[in-house]
């Protein structure tokens, strides 16, 4: 990288981030063998950035996914280069547009012309993998086994089950990046996850479920479940089974028809860790926030502008905080991102009071911040975006049971199923997959179809009570970018108590 | 990218080298190269930007292996390999497809077809396949300087921070497919390109949004779309300041882009044959039913003359037909991949699945099998899913937008929605979404003050919006859903009754 930019006229700095991958995957549909498959592959992507006259500066990148040509050093190095002239090319080109955009804008776009001034890292480190059974080993004749049973067990439960699908994946993946800075991070991931979707009908309705565990370890999370102090999960044999049983209890369940009014809501871990992931994480990526993603998935509630914010501000009950922390043992687990920035805590929103944005490095320099270590591509051919690690609602002090106990009427909403929220995060309507009624502090009859509807700010401000039982799950399936990036993290709360509209189903 | 005759003479010699293959009864080898471009823009004019924040591509090329084993037809085996099309790359595929066999009962065998196909001449009018990614940059950029020069002559006031963001991409999707097959007569090709171009301009001081999109198939379409900047800024102008009309139940005009968006996020997974064999299709039990308004009829055309999704083949070889899904309103075809159709066709609980309204002689085919990544593109290891293209809603006795519009008399015109998904999952129906942009207040009869952009979100089901609309709009227009694989040609139309709530400013 360093040879490169030091003789490649224009060329400031350089980077490339280099993955290799193994995963074997099999499913079962109404406890019969669907597919297995092993998957290898590498790729890599390269970013250049150029320098032109007055100091104006611009990128570009190149990804491939190079597969089995990476077994071959020789082949690998001629890609390799060509995909560095190719993305110094688009740079230079990028630098001659910018100039010329600026003479026709003139002073009309004072910040195109700025310089962002991005520090490269010069981090270097070596981090494992965690896990027991290797993704490596021969497993598919057990991972087959594993969905075939767990998905004939769903089967045999009854007539109103009809449909299940059970699949299994481990994963290893090796990441390398290094850049003209002197930057030399390797680190290994282990990704084992268990997916479950069953649809059940009965004569009073029907209810399809969907459900997932993950954890950053090998085959065992799934064969024997996870025991980690904050995302602990049974055997995947286990999880299907339960979350069979209540897609059956559900589908005998009345749809929701709740008061059209603000009632009481006790909010599950489960529930929360979709509030947390579309509320708290979302708005708080820093790229979201400095209007990056305007066109795609939105801008945030918490940055209008550099002087027009919520930094500072309360935001929520001052029994509320929340944070990312990548450091921890969850899905969203890692120690440096893929710009090199160790990752480290960041608190979002202290007692009530919002502190902060996950971010890169450019987005960080924009703000007049550190890094926090938060820019992740979902793989090397992709740039990395501003991104949720272990994103979450920090524990409170009271009982889930006296949560409950507490309210004379008002629903529990437990586990969450799809989420839809306005463009700003500044609104939300989460589906829960179960609302129960609270009747005098007791939990009363079940329903089906759902849902949560508030501001985002209101919502957290009638929050009057948290629980100290903090979880994580796995969200395996998060999309950002463009082209879309699906990338895994775990997201996650303790109970809460606030006040909400409900919405039920149409049918 | 890789040259579709080199895909093609690695299938031949694949195709030769597995049909000497003892154990291996028959054999599918799919290839595939794509290449996407995307030239991201990002201006903000209060906050430091790059103009060009992402100027990349992703390159991807491979071969997926799937064997049948002799000795018993149901024991099938898959692998794929990326990047290598070597002798020595198949044989490896070739052994990793013996380790992952299962013997799945439901495998109906591989999508046959004996009768040879003519290839395609591509149109020379169609030059995306040799356009470069300097052409994409260049329009990226003239969108850009477009957006910045219309704002600077065309906003009413010197504003000191007046919240510009100008976003969105122009992307270049470029894929080419080979494939090999011991269940069709001869190697099969196919190669497209086409580019879609998005731009949204918000201008935060004035609470306005605006956009413009465009898609198509030529350089010269590519270079006409640097006026999309233009257009996007002079919408939001269009729309500063818009009214918050309170919640309540409201006629309402959907347009073209809400349409599509509802289509895709709620109706088109629905219309699958592997939804209704998991019963998982809001239209479950409802085939060759009414499900629709009698004047709307849905389809998807690979082979369009309008379409820039163009497809001669599917991803399983055979060939890209239309498929009519709703016809004048009656649920009539279904998307279908190979396996999906037959295990759908083969399904014990079939009757209840599809229900009393289906005919005894379905005519489903697999007619929508593909293999597609990140940005729709054609890649070698994802398995054969059912798949639109370009999906066309045609309608009869269909009116003008000035009518539609007086037909709704006080109301909203909904010109784009955001996040619409299936709130308590896809069969169930209801769906939910924000307004967040191009749109107005109606009274009477007629566009009277834009509406505010993010102030109202809708909460209803998709029966509401297709079976008993007020009026259904006469022509067809291009949208384009982010994410989505199809491209829409969609009408506008007139709904009596929308459930609206408020949704308020932080």
């Amino acid at each position: 990288m360093r040879r490169f930019v030091a003789t490649h006229r224009g060329a400031l700095d350089a980077e490339m981030r280099f993955e290799v991958m193994l995963a074997r995957s099999a499913s079962a549909h109404d406890g019969d063998p669907r597919d297995s498959a092993v998957s290898e592959t590498a790729a890599f992507g390269v970013k250049v950035t150029c320098g032109g006259t007055g100091g104006v500066t611009a990128e570009g990148f190149t990804g491939v996914e190079v597969g089995r040509l990476a077994l071959r050093k020789g082949r690998l190095m001629v890609e390799l280069e060509a995909a560095l002239n190719e993305a110094l090319r688009r740079a230079r080109w990028n630098v001659r547009q910018k100039i010329a955009a600026l003479k026709t804008l003139g002073t009309t776009a004072p910040a195109l012309a700025r310089a962002l001034g991005v520090e490269p890292s010069n981090e270097r480190a070596t981090i494992p993998a965690t896990f027991q059974r290797d993704p490596r080993d021969a497993l598919g004749a057990e991972m087959q086994q594993l969905c075939r049973e767990a998905s004939s067990a769903i089967a045999g439960l009854g007539q109103d089950i009809v449909f299940n699908a059970v699949s299994a994946l481990s994963e290893l993946r090796h990441e390398l990046f290094i850049n003209s800075a002197g930057a030399a991070i390797s680190q290994a991931f282990a990704y084992s996850q268990g997916d479950v979707y069953v649809v059940a009908q009965t004569a009073d309705g029907h209810q399809e479920t969907w459900d997932v565990i993950g954890d950053q370890r090998g085959f065992e999370c799934l064969r024997e479940g996870s025991r980690l102090e904050l995302s602990a999960h049974p055997d995947l044999h286990s999880f299907a089974l339960e979350l069979a049983g209540e897609t059956r209890a559900l589908a005998a369940a009345p749809p929701l028809k709740p008061p059209d009014h603000e009632v009481v809501v006790v909010t599950d871990p489960h529930f929360n860790a979709l509030v947390a992931h579309e509320i708290i994480g979302h708005p708080c990526e820093a790229d979201r926030a400095l209007k990056m993603e305007a066109a795609y998935a939105g801008r945030s509630w918490l940055l209008r502008s550099t002087r027009e914010n919520q930094l500072g501000r309360p935001i929520g009950s001052p029994l509320l905080s929340a944070c990312s922390d990548p450091t921890l043992d969850g899905y969203g687990h890692y120690l440096y991102d893929h710009e090199g920035t160790p990752a480290r805590r960041t608190i979002h929103i202290e007692g009530g009071v919002f502190r902060g944005f996950i971010n890169s490095r450019a987005t960080a320099a924009a703000l007049g911040v550190k890094p926090n270590g938060s820019a992740r591509a979902s793989e090397a051919w992709h740039l990395p975006l501003v991104r949720m690690s272990n994103t979450f609602f920090m524990p409170g002090a009271s009982d889930p049971a006296a949560i409950v106990s507490e309210v004379e009427r008002g629903y529990l909403v437990c586990g969450n199923n799809i989420p839809s929220i306005a463009e700003s995060r500044e609104n939300f309507r989460i589906s829960a997959r179960r609302v129960y009624e609270i009747d005098h502090g007791r939990i009363g009859r079940l329903y089906r179809a759902g849902s949560v509807l508030s501001d985002s700010k209101k919502f957290f401000t009638n929050i009057d009570a948290i629980g100290n039982d903090l979880r994580l799950f796995a969200i395996p399936n998060c999309g950002k970018g463009q082209p879309m990036q699906v990338k895994r993290m775990s997201n996650g709360g303790p109970t809460l108590r606030s006040r909400a509209r409900l919405v039920g189903g149409d049918r | 990218m890789i040259s579709l005759e080199t895909l093609r003479q690695f299938a031949r010699a694949a195709h030769a080298q597995l049909a000497r293959t003892r154990d291996i009864g028959a054999f599918e080898l799919y290839c595939s190269s794509a290449d996407h471009l995307v030239a991201r823009l990002n201006y903000t004019s209060d906050l430091p930007s790059r103009g060009l924040e992402e100027c990349k591509s992703l390159n991807a090329a491979g071969f997926a292996l799937r064997i049948v084993m002799r000795a018993d037809p149901h024991q099938t085996g898959y692998a794929h390999v990326a990047g290598d099309f070597r002798s020595g790359a198949l044989r490896e595929a070739l052994a990793a497809a013996r380790a992952a066999v299962v013997r799945d009962p439901h495998f109906p065998g591989l999508p046959a077809d004996p009768q040879p196909l003519a290839e395609r001449r591509s149109d020379p009018a169609h030059d995306l396949l040799t356009a470069s990614d300097q052409q994409v940059i260049d329009s990226a950029w003239a969108a850009l300087s477009s957006a910045g020069t219309a704002f600077a002559k065309r906003t009413p006031l010197k504003l000191a921070h007046p919240g510009l963001i100008i976003g969105g991409d122009f992307s270049l999707i470029r894929d080419r497919v080979a494939i090999a097959s011991s269940a069709l007569p001869e190697v099969r090709t196919d190669e497209n390109a086409y580019f879609s171009a998005s731009v949204t301009a918000l201008i935060e001081a004035l609470d306005a949004k605006g956009t413009a999109t465009a898609i198509g198939t030529s350089r010269s379409e590519l270079e006409r779309a640097q006026r999309l900047g233009r257009d996007a800024v002079l919408r939001a102008l269009e729309l500063r300041h818009g009214e918050r009309p309170p919640a309540g139940d409201y006629r309402v005009v959907l347009g073209p882009q809400p349409i599509a968006e509802i289509l895709n996020y709620m109706v088109m997974g629905s219309l699958t044959t592997g939804a209704f064999q998991t019963a998982g299709s809001a239209y479950t039990g409802r085939f060759g039913d009414t499900v629709m308004d009698a004047r709307l009829t849905l389809s998807d055309d690979p082979l369009a003359a309008q379409g820039c999704v163009r497809r001669t083949i599917t991803c399983e070889g055979l060939p890209a037909r239309r498929t009519v899904l709703i016809d004048r309103g009656k649920l009539v075809g279904l998307l279908s991949n190979h396996y999906d159709l037959h295990r759908l066709l083969n399904d014990e609980r079939r009757d209840e699945k599809l229900g009393p309204a289906a005919p005894a002689a379905l005519n489903l085919q697999a007619n929508s099998g593909y293999r597609l990544g990140d940005g729709a593109v054609r890649r070698f290891d994802g398995h054969p899913a059912s798949v639109g293209t370009n999906v066309i809603m045609s309608a009869t006795g269909g009116v003008s937008d000035r009518e539609l519009i007086a037909a709704v008399r006080n109301g909203i015109y909904v010109g784009r929605v955001w996040y619409t998904y299936p709130i308590n999952g896809q069969r169930a129906g209801d769906f939910t979404c924000t307004i967040s942009g191009d749109s107005y207040v109606i009274r009477d009869g007629r566009l009277a003050a834009p509406l505010a952009p993010n102030c109202l979100r809708i909460n209803a089901h998709i029966e509401q919006v297709f079976k008993a609309p007020l009026a259904v709009g006469r022509k067809s227009e291009p949208a384009i859903v982010w994410g989505a694989p199809e491209a829409y040609w969609v009408p506008a139309l007139a709904i009596t009754s929308l459930t609206l709530t408020s949704v308020n400013p932080a």
